[in-house]
């Protein structure tokens, strides 16, 4: 690339190589990584719905609501794919059986920490929060495109495929908004 | 990878190209990686890129999927 990474206009992720794959303790296993993006999407889901419910702007208000919606979609498909991949109709431990977190820790995609992003916005005007979801979101493509290429189940990659293009919609979702506001 | 491969023409493309390109095509059609020091690449790196500093593509290249269009920058 011309100009290499100082021509790039575009948005970039942040991080060590496995960023994201290591927040806890280095998820290796298929499993593992599932597990982990099972949290990171909690926790994300939990930052969109406190957002929708802070903010007053109704198209970002609309928009946190239906990325809420989407977050939740995606623990679902990664709980089926653990199904689908365990050969367990139900495991009522998961995540946790899969992956060992500390209590009451919780992170979202881009690897923040959910109470530290919540501290953060505090006071912030519609545009800073969605400043901030942008970089959750390059940083959740990121990941998921590395995940993809760890695992070598075609279920997960799959999955994996998927939560990666969607999240690549939100970002771009997101960034249309800021633009505007 | 044979000593015909050094000859090989690379062209150069300008970021807005990489840009449109990154955007019409899905991870999985190409290898995006990037050739500088890991702290560089911790500060910011591309969507997805493979971090493969230049000191180690000799050892690593074969990471990369030789029939897939490389991306470097």
């Amino acid at each position: 690339m011309e100009g290499g990474i100082n021509a790039w206009k575009g948005l970039v992720a942040k991080g060590i190589p496995d960023a994201g794959m290591a927040y806890f303790e280095p998820a290796k296993k298929t499993g593992e990584l599932i597990a982990l993006a099972w949290y990171l999407e909690e926790g994300s889901r939990k930052f969109y719905a406190e957002m929708a419910r802070r903010e007053k702007d109704p198209e970002a208000v609309g928009l946190l609501n239906e990325l809420v919606d989407d977050e939740e979609r995606h623990k679902t498909s990664l709980f089926q794919l653990q199904q689908t991949l365990s050969g367990r109709k139900s495991d009522p431990a998961f995540p946790g059986s899969l992956i060992g977190i500390k209590p009451g820790v919780e992170y979202l995609e881009g690897g923040m920490l959910l109470s530290e992003a919540l501290e953060w916005v505090r006071g912030k005007e519609v545009r800073e929060v969605l400043d901030l979801s942008v970089s959750l979101e390059v940083n959740a493509v990121d990941l998921y495109i590395k995940m993809e290429r760890k695992v070598q189940e075609k279920e997960a990659r799959q999955v994996f495929q998927i939560l990666s293009n969607q999240e690549k919609i939100h970002l771009e979702r997101l960034s249309s908004l800021l633009e505007k506001r | 990878m044979g000593v015909v491969d050094y000859f090989k023409p690379v062209s150069t493309w300008p970021a807005e190209k990489v840009r449109e390109f990154l955007d019409q095509h899905s991870p999985q059609e190409y290898n995006l990686v990037d050739v500088r020091t890991p702290q560089e690449y911790e500060k910011g790196h591309l969507p997805g890129a493979r971090l493969i500093p230049v000191a180690e593509l000799e050892t690593r290249w074969k990471e990369l999927d030789p029939n897939k269009l490389t991306i470097a920058y």
